[in-house]
């Protein structure tokens, strides 16, 4: 049991509490060990000491102390509190909110444990218990505005419209001042307010609410914007005329203005007239405006197109933006506009000619941006003719040498005759022409990669990267979340047979998602108090669905196969093994990641000492925190060990099938793993998706082949209801 | 990163030696007895504390509104579930105990069933 502290040591402990919130770890270990050498079984000291060595990373030591302070003080708050916040530091939620719930259960009036209990209630989305969370501290303290909104964006969060809206409005009803014009709070909670009665449906009401209450509201945009919707909901076509040409004028390039206004117009679909002459009006209003020119190319059809197209086209090559071939791709899936675009081009070439204008001083500009325009055109996936593309890109670079854009289509071009080698090259030498463009530093590295020179492409993109950053290029890619290249340098490891180095990459894409994840704990209590409320529910549901992103799909859908690819020749489980790989390559291609890792392992060094160098008073300081962030496992050797591909793979795959379902290739990734795991529903559950998505895809027949001999052969040893749904699905 | 809170401290450590000097009689103190013997063990064994935050959840959901609790009962439907349609569905389909029960809940306890309904896609 504990004992009384003395005065001076009370005091000891406060400075003990004051020293871990201002990170002075070493003086805290210090007084928190001095007052455990006059009471060895303060429990509360103890707790300290264990959260202090928990921030040095000792976690293990510090979970061991923490249990201890709790079979002696078990009645502390402050122990299951600091056991709480051990658990949470390591991402134990549900243990943490266990911890926290006793706690508070011995102190019910602590702010601070209810406070911390509801971040991690809406970090886990236990809606249910944010709201319990929210309406306690609402309790506590009624008069914070923040309290109020917190409650109702829990209630909003569990789906509880209606009670959102009531507290708010109970909230409001309950101040009797005027709130200030500039009371940034104050608008963005009306504002949040009018989402939610929205939200319910109640387009009129909402309207309503937002002319009497939202008029002055700071954000004037979004008040626009929502009553522009509002009123083209309800059919008030006139006045929703008025309000989206309103907002038309005060930005005239943001397209979905154009198409609302289209609609509110009432235009049927095939009067092109109509619908051109209201772009008419706003490109001879906003001379400047792309969009106004750019938008009727959607529409329009036959020589009304072509007209339109060449005066666009015109505008587009004199004034030299090097864009255009990219803002005109989406139109050739109509093969009109796809056969009329290079003959307008081809057209203009021919004038430029004719009229023997002295030669532009600018290349980018007339003669330069239609040939540009047709390399690209030739280059394209759907009017591919690679030759030709070649032709029109060597014309341009004659005309300019120099150009950047002209030579980086050159390596592209390269890339899809196949010469992977050569585009590579290529892309270098584009780069060269402009060393302090970061666009093309990085397109000449991904082209590196794609040539498996991995070694290289660090090298080029280490000209961009942080130079003080310790661990080298590397490191700041990773800091910086660079996933495009952690993706690009993971499938290229995977090609030379570095199954270690590929995995570690695939799971560092994974960690940064879980960063991201984790990256919303801080903006539940700061965007509360800084009342940006309609941006926090934004994120929140973006959150939700995070990995549904396509960088996400791609990393997991290759660890994925990666994995299935160990499991089924698991004699390459040693580090070094390629699809095909007989025994002199892989004993080849084991020496070459011997080597490679060798040689990061030499640049990380030199960068250290590199680093050391120019700040060696910091790198002293620094080496402190290296020790808690040193990564056991940097080249993957371990996860290239692991005696379960098909369990770790899981990790990557549910994810995978539960955002991004409609992705044929995930489902069959599914398939081959569950089939392979003996989860023969599941296996079922991906194959059907696979044949809802596309019955026709080649791979979606083979494992419906595979489905059909499997349950032939297992089924007699299945589960009997299993048996039973198997046979009515595939009979 | 958000740096851990540190706990509450409100006028020294005393206040609450005084009540930790008794012996654990009060029921609550039983509570946490087990709670604390509880910690190593899986989550799902936590029963104890589970119950606890039960008690005080009906507490607050009350107090915050009466009219919803009436509405939540007669939710909870009283389709009998087997136990070993569970275990089947939480081994065949890896979903959870509890999001089993609520699969065949919806399809009134019927196994073949709500796995046929499981294997729809969802689009």
């Amino acid at each position: 049991m504990p004992q009384v502290l003395s005065t001076k040591e009370a005091n000891l402990f406060r400075q003990v509490i004051r020293d871990y919130e201002e990170k002075r770890y070493r003086a805290g270990l210090k007084a928190a060990e001095q007052i455990l050498k006059r009471n060895p079984k303060h429990g509360d000291t103890m707790s300290m000491k264990a959260l202090i060595m928990n921030a040095q990373g000792k976690t293990e030591e510090a979970f061991n102390l923490a249990k201890e302070a709790l079979k002696v003080d078990f009645k502390s708050h402050i122990c299951w509190h600091v056991y709480g916040i051990l658990y949470r530091t390591n991402k134990n939620f549900e243990e943490a909110i266990k911890a926290y719930k006793f706690a508070l259960k011995l102190e019910p009036e602590s702010q601070q444990i209810q406070r911390d209990l509801a971040i991690l209630q809406v970090q886990t989305r236990d809606y249910e218990g944010y709201v319990q969370s929210r309406f306690a501290m609402l309790k506590a303290r009624p008069q914070l505005r923040q309290n109020w909104t917190a409650l109702a964006i829990a209630h909003h969060l569990e789906g509880n419209l209606q009670e959102a809206e009531r507290i708010l409005t109970t909230y409001e009803k309950s101040v009797s001042a005027v709130p200030a014009k500039t009371d940034f709070e104050n608008s963005e909670a009306l504002l949040y307010k009018n989402s939610i009665i929205a939200e319910q449906g109640e387009t009129e009401r909402a309207l309503e609410h937002l002319e009497q209450e939202c008029k002055k509201c700071l954000d004037r945009l979004a008040v626009m914007e929502l009553r522009a919707r509002y009123l083209a909901k309800l059919g008030r076509k006139e006045e929703a005329e008025t309000a989206y040409r309103a907002l038309i004028d005060r930005n005239p390039d943001h397209t979905d203005y154009y198409k609302r206004l289209v609609e509110v117009l009432d235009l049927t679909a095939d009067d092109e007239a109509a619908q051109k002459a209201i772009f008419d009006e706003y490109s001879a209003k906003y001379p400047r405006s792309d969009a106004a020119r750019r938008l009727p190319l959607d529409f329009l059809t036959g020589d009304e197109f072509r007209s339109a197209a060449k005066a666009y086209l015109t505008l587009m090559f004199n004034k030299g933006v090097p864009s255009t071939f990219a803002n005109l791709k989406h139109l050739y899936s109509d093969s009109y506009k796809k056969e009329t675009l290079p003959s307008l081009a081809e057209e203009y070439l021919q004038e430029v000619k004719n009229s023997n204008a002295e030669a532009s001083s600018d290349s980018s500009k007339g003669e330069g941006a239609a040939l540009f325009f047709l390399a690209q055109h030739y280059n394209y996936y759907m009017s591919r003719d690679l030759a030709k593309a070649l032709e029109y890109v060597e014309k341009a670079i004659q005309l300019d040498p120099k150009s950047v854009d002209f030579q980086m289509t050159k390596a592209r071009i390269y890339k899809h005759q196949g010469d992977i080698a050569k585009a590579a090259e290529a892309m270098d030498q584009a780069r060269l022409l402009d060393t302090k463009d970061r666009y093309i530093n990085t397109k000449a590295a991904k082209y590196q990669l794609r040539n498996n020179e991995n070694e290289k492409a660090l090298n080029t993109l280490g000209l961009f990267t942080r130079a003080e950053t310790v661990g080298g290029p590397l490191a700041d890619l990773i800091d910086m979340q660079a996933m495009w290249f952690l993706t690009e340098d993971g499938e290229a490891w995977q090609r030379r047979g570095n199954v270690a180095l590929a995995l570690k990459r695939y799971h560092t894409v994974f960690n940064i998602f879980d960063i991201w994840q984790e990256d919303q704990f801080d903006f539940h209590s700061f965007s509360l108090r800084k009342g940006q409320i309609r941006a926090y529910m934004d994120m929140i549901r973006w959150e939700d669905k995070l990995r549904e992103h396509p960088f996400y799909f791609r990393a997991a859908l290759d660890a994925v196969n990666l994995y299935l690819s160990m499991y089924d020749k698991p004699e390459g489980l040693n580090g070094a093994n390629g699809n095909n790989a007989n025994g002199d390559d892989a004993a080849e291609k084991k020496k070459a990641a011997k080597k490679a890792k060798k040689e990061a392992q030499k640049a990380e060094k030199e960068a250290a000492e590199r680093a050391a160098k120019q700040n060696p008073n910091k790198a002293q300081k620094d080496k402190e925190e290296e020790v808690k962030k040193k990564d056991d496992d940097p080249n993957g050797v371990k996860l290239a060990e692991t005696k379960d591909p098909l369990g770790d793979a899981m990790k990557f795959l549910e994810p995978l099938l539960q955002f991004s379902p409609k992705n044929i290739e995930g489902q069959i990734a599914g398939f081959e793993v569950y089939i392979r795991r003996k989860k023969y529903l599941l296996a079922a559950k991906c194959l059907k998706a696979a044949q809802v998505l596309d019955k026709d895809h080649p791979k979606v027949q083979e494992l419906a082949a595979t489905m059909q001999k499997t349950i032939g052969d297992v089924l007699e040893s299945l589960p009997p209801k299993v048996q039973e749904v198997l046979k009515a699905e595939f009979a | 990163m958000a740096e851990p809170q540190p706990p509450t401290i409100h006028e020294g450590a005393t206040d609450d030696i005084e009540t930790t000097t008794k012996p654990p009689a009060s029921a609550e103190d039983r509570k946490a007895a087990a709670a604390l013997s509880n910690l190593d063990s899986s989550s799902a064994d936590n029963n104890d504390s589970a119950q606890v935050d039960k008690a005080a959840a009906t507490n607050a959901l009350n107090s915050v509104s009466e009219k919803k609790a009436l509405v939540e009962v007669p939710a909870k439907s009283k389709v009998k579930v087997d136990a070993g349609d569970v275990a089947l569905l939480v081994a065949e389909l890896e979903v959870t105990k509890a999001r089993a029960t609520e699969l065949l809940k919806q399809h009134d306890g019927d196994a073949v069933k709500t796995i046929r309904a499981f294997l729809q896609p969802a689009f």
